[in-house]
């Protein structure tokens, strides 16, 4: 292990380290995709149908308030001097105000990605264990009944729209049976556990929804490991089976996990409008839709941006796990 | 009876002995009576005398001993969609938030007759074009400044504004300069044209005329309660909701409530299921068509008060195709059968229309003009008789809001059975509102609700049909989408307009009805209920045609 960092020592930095290399590449590429994401939402929000001063002031306003409006709030500047304005301010940390409810964008937003964050994390806690360990199992027993049980109901969940998982369980558990809150918003104050209570039923409805996808990315990896050379040479040398399952097949076949679950993190934090208007939860879904449906462009772009960038810091992170894990990145090998 | 005379010889001014000699002689019922006397100001001792004279005694009911305590959990649908700025609220989120704790000069109550509120007592002059108010004394604002006619004056001014989101009210009655102190309790509003029912525009039907300080920096509203009502708004949270104590030191003594939490919801199920969850006590608005388990659940209470929300269909009169011919006008309005609308779409909850915004709750609407039914026949021949006995295509454009798209699509029904094909266009309230109202080509810019052929829009309550006439139907309309010009109809609305007398309104109110029963320049198919659902818990609410959340009196069993 130490004679290839001597050798490589004295080479150039992105010649010496394959994983400092890897992540060099992929932080440019983050860096890329931020600054293409920053010019497509504002280029989106500008196509959105609808005027911001004649949201803001009401269908009934006069012409002449709305176009006041609009020049006080600077949206009839050209979009070139917007999007510079905008972008400018936002490396700098001033997220602006929000044009629909003339408050700091910070926070607003600020608390609802917290909410997010929270939820995805109550989410990502049942989620994966969940899920590795169903497919792990059902890769063990493949073709028997408990490998088509659970490749089928995670099929048949995962086909199921999330409004109606979540809505079956807000009449099933949180109105018939009266186990579990309805609503996701904790009342003020309250501690962890009360939060995490107010949390379960929305991420039952997320771990329904995607449990029979991670679930099957698991089974299907660890039946690849488990038909490897690698692992029946691990056997023929005769290691005993925990070890070869926790030291060849789930580290090698989780890879493909980890990148699958990953790509989740987005969706997990932006993307859980229908659970959080269903369920009644700040989430930054809800403001950038919210934003969206109001012309409020300063929030709409933040708030897209924002999530755009816990995405790629989620990806990043499942990156250097993954280039942990593999050692074809660690050894410089093919990515 | 001494006591009315005494009222008679020494108080009352013409309106008020008018009003009085025409309930003695049968003008009007015991109903219509308090309605009237409570707009021209009428104590309730007057009023009290009156009935005992001339008609029944008046049950005041004393309120039911309420349970003190607890906090209300309110579901608000929609949230606010802008900053809550009382002189510029311009939706359903933003007024039920600001009035939770705003006072008004008058409330509207449910039946239509009008409470004191800051305003004690109100009077006019001979032809209704002066109006003085009397303050009701000791009332403190919670920023702690003594209440007075100052600040009545400030509010006034700031709704007669350009940037007023109160200017369908006020544009032609009251201008800037129209209202002065007399003294510290007394305000005097001399109007821009005789309006009768000018005390309506006072209360809490114009949401926006929350009284506030007279040094009141706006902006400041959600952040330091400067309001005088039974609540203080403590914390506002804009989508997520606000937070309201009771005000220890409220002219109306202590309201039994500790306090209201208001939750802000975007989605019908969502609060449905808050409620039904226990989550919240009270939902301020719900409606039957997506709110069906609420309806006959037995743990829930319905609050339903009769309004005059509704639904225009103008018709474009001046564009060039077949609906610029007022017998196709009358035809597509003949093919809609109304109660059968009224039952599907709102389950009863909800008054037939007649094509004039005089809805059914108005004291002044003419019953005796005959309601228009449907007649397939009647208008097969009407557009056989304007040159389209095989009828035509046309688009119809309107918003995703509410149960409009189902409207839309049973007119789209009801007209195919005349040879009109219709296609319908659903645009998002965004979209549909999008635009400008104002100059080229017609005057109305070139938004989609003013300016398309045919289309659905929705309308909120009002107490008194006043802006429906002004707005929508007079020639010079602001929000005229049929564009529809009669100046002979605009004077008699105008004699509406400034008509005292009960029995005139109703004599103006039936030419106004006719005329647009042969015009057909809009369809207004029904006026609903306001619907609010509670727990039932929830003790001594009623809900309130435009929506409003009064609390002070509510209670929690």
């Amino acid at each position: 292990m130490h004679a290839p960092a001597a050798t490589l020592s004295s080479s150039r930095p992105e010649e010496s380290d394959p994983i400092a290399r890897f992540l060099l590449k992929r932080l440019g590429l983050a860096l890329a995709t931020l600054f293409l994401l920053s010019v497509i939402v504002f280029a989106a929000a500008q196509l959105l149908p609808g005027d911001v001063g004649r949201n803001v002031l009401g269908p009934f306003a006069s012409q002449q308030q709305v176009d006041r409006l609009n020049h006080e709030l600077g949206v009839d500047r050209p979009i070139v001097v917007q999007y510079g304005d905008w972008i400018s301010r936002f490396v700098r940390g001033d997220l602006g105000d929000s044009l629909q409810y003339k408050e700091p964008v910070w926070g607003l937003l600020g608390p609802a990605l917290g909410n997010s964050l929270k939820l995805a994390a109550v989410a990502f806690v049942l989620l994966v264990p969940l899920s590795i360990l169903g497919g792990v199992v059902a890769a063990l027993r493949r073709g028997r009944l408990v490998d088509r049980m659970i490749t089928i109901t995670g099929l048949s969940l995962t086909s199921i729209p999330e409004f109606v998982t979540a809505i079956v369980l807000i009449l099933m558990i949180g109105i018939w049976l009266k186990w579990l809150p309805v609503t996701a918003t904790a009342p003020e104050g309250a501690n962890i556990v009360t939060q995490v209570k107010y949390l379960l039923l929305p991420s039952l409805a997320l771990v329904a929804v995607l449990f029979g996808y991670v679930a099957r990315i698991t089974r299907a990896s660890v039946i690849e490991a488990v038909d490897a050379d690698y692992t029946r040479t691990a056997y023929l040398k005769g290691l005993d089976g925990r070890h070869v399952m926790t030291r060849h097949v789930l580290r090698n076949s989780l890879l493909p996990t980890i990148a699958v679950v990953a790509t989740q993190v987005g969706y997990l934090i932006g993307g859980l409008l229908v659970i959080e208007k269903l369920f009644n939860y700040n989430g930054i879904g809800q403001r950038i839709y919210v934003a969206a449906q109001n012309k409020d462009f300063v929030m709409l772009q933040d708030g897209v941006l924002i999530v755009g960038i816990v995405y790629l810091v989620a990806t990043l992170l499942a990156d250097i796990l993954y280039s942990l894990l593999n050692p074809r990145i660690r050894f410089g090998g093919v990515e | 009876m001494r006591r009315l005379d005494a009222y008679r010889f020494s108080q009352a001014g013409p309106l008020e002995n008018d009003l009085i000699d025409e309930f003695a002689e049968g003008g009007m019922d015991r109903q219509e009576f308090i309605k009237r006397a409570t707009v021209l100001g009428l104590s309730v001792g007057v009023i009290g005398s009156a009935l005992a004279a001339l008609d029944a005694p008046l049950a005041f009911a004393a309120p039911a001993a309420a349970k003190a305590g607890g906090r209300l959990r309110v579901g608000i649908i929609p949230p606010p969609t802008k900053d809550v700025e009382p002189y510029t609220l311009a939706d359903q989120g933003g007024l039920e938030t600001a009035g939770i704790a705003g006072e008004f000069l008058t409330r509207a109550t449910q039946t239509l007759t009008l409470q004191p509120e800051l305003a004690l007592s109100w009077k006019p002059n001979a032809n209704a074009t002066v109006w003085t108010f009397k303050l009701r004394p000791n009332v403190k604002f919670q920023t702690g400044e003594a209440f007075g006619a100052d600040d009545v004056v400030a509010t006034y001014n700031r709704l007669v504004g350009p940037d007023s989101g109160a200017l369908s009210a006020f544009k032609g009655v009251l201008s800037t300069g129209g209202v002065k102190a007399i003294d510290n309790l007394t305000v005097q509003f001399t109007l821009d044209a005789p309006t009768a029912s000018f005390p309506y525009l006072t209360s809490s039907t114009t949401y926006q005329a929350i009284i506030l300080p007279k040094d009141y920096k706006v902006g400041s509203y959600t952040k330091i309660s400067p309001v005088t009502g039974a609540f203080r708004l403590t914390s506002y949270t804009p989508g997520v909701g606000a937070k309201y104590d009771r005000n220890p030191g409220w002219w109306g003594g202590k309201s039994p409530l500790d306090g209201v939490d208001a939750t802000y919801y975007s989605d019908d199920a969502a609060v449905i299921s808050a409620l039904l969850g226990n989550q919240i006590d009270l939902v301020g608005q719900v409606q039957f068509a997506t709110g069906r388990a609420l309806f006959n659940n037995p743990n829930v209470q319905i609050f339903s008060t009769r309004g005059a929300t509704h639904r225009q269909v103008p018709m474009r009169v001046n564009l060039n195709n077949p609906l610029k011919d007022r017998r196709v006008r009358q035809a597509i309005a003949l093919t809609l059968d109304r109660p059968g609308i009224v039952k599907t779409l709102f389950n009863g909850f909800a008054d037939i229309g007649n094509d004039s915004p005089f809805a059914p709750v108005y004291p002044s609407t003419n019953r005796k003009v005959p309601q228009r039914v449907k007649n397939l026949a009647k208008a097969k021949a009407l557009l056989a008789a304007a040159g389209y006995p095989r009828g035509f295509k046309i688009t119809l454009t309107t918003e995703k809001v509410g149960e409009i798209p189902q409207l839309a699509q049973i007119i789209q029904r009801s007209v195919k059975a005349i040879g009109i094909d219709m296609k319908i266009v659903l645009l998002t309230a965004t979209q549909y509102f999008d635009g400008t109202q104002d100059g080229p080509p017609t005057g109305y810019g070139n938004t989609p609700w003013l300016n398309t052929p045919m289309n659905i829009t929705d309308w909120g309550h009002r107490s008194v049909p006043n802006v429906f006439l002004t707005a929508a139907i007079k020639s010079r309309g602001v929000w005229n989408a049929a564009q529809y010009k009669n100046p002979k109809l605009d004077r008699v609305i105008d004699r509406f307009l400034g008509a005292i007398a009960a029995s005139d309104q109703r004599k103006f109110a039936g030419q106004i009805q006719d005329t647009l029963l042969r015009d057909t320049p809009v369809i207004f198919p029904y006026f609903y209920n306001y619907l609010a659902a509670g727990s039932k818990k929830v003790k001594g609410y009623k809900a309130d045609a435009l929506g409003q959340v009064y609390l002070s009196r509510t209670s929690l069993a």
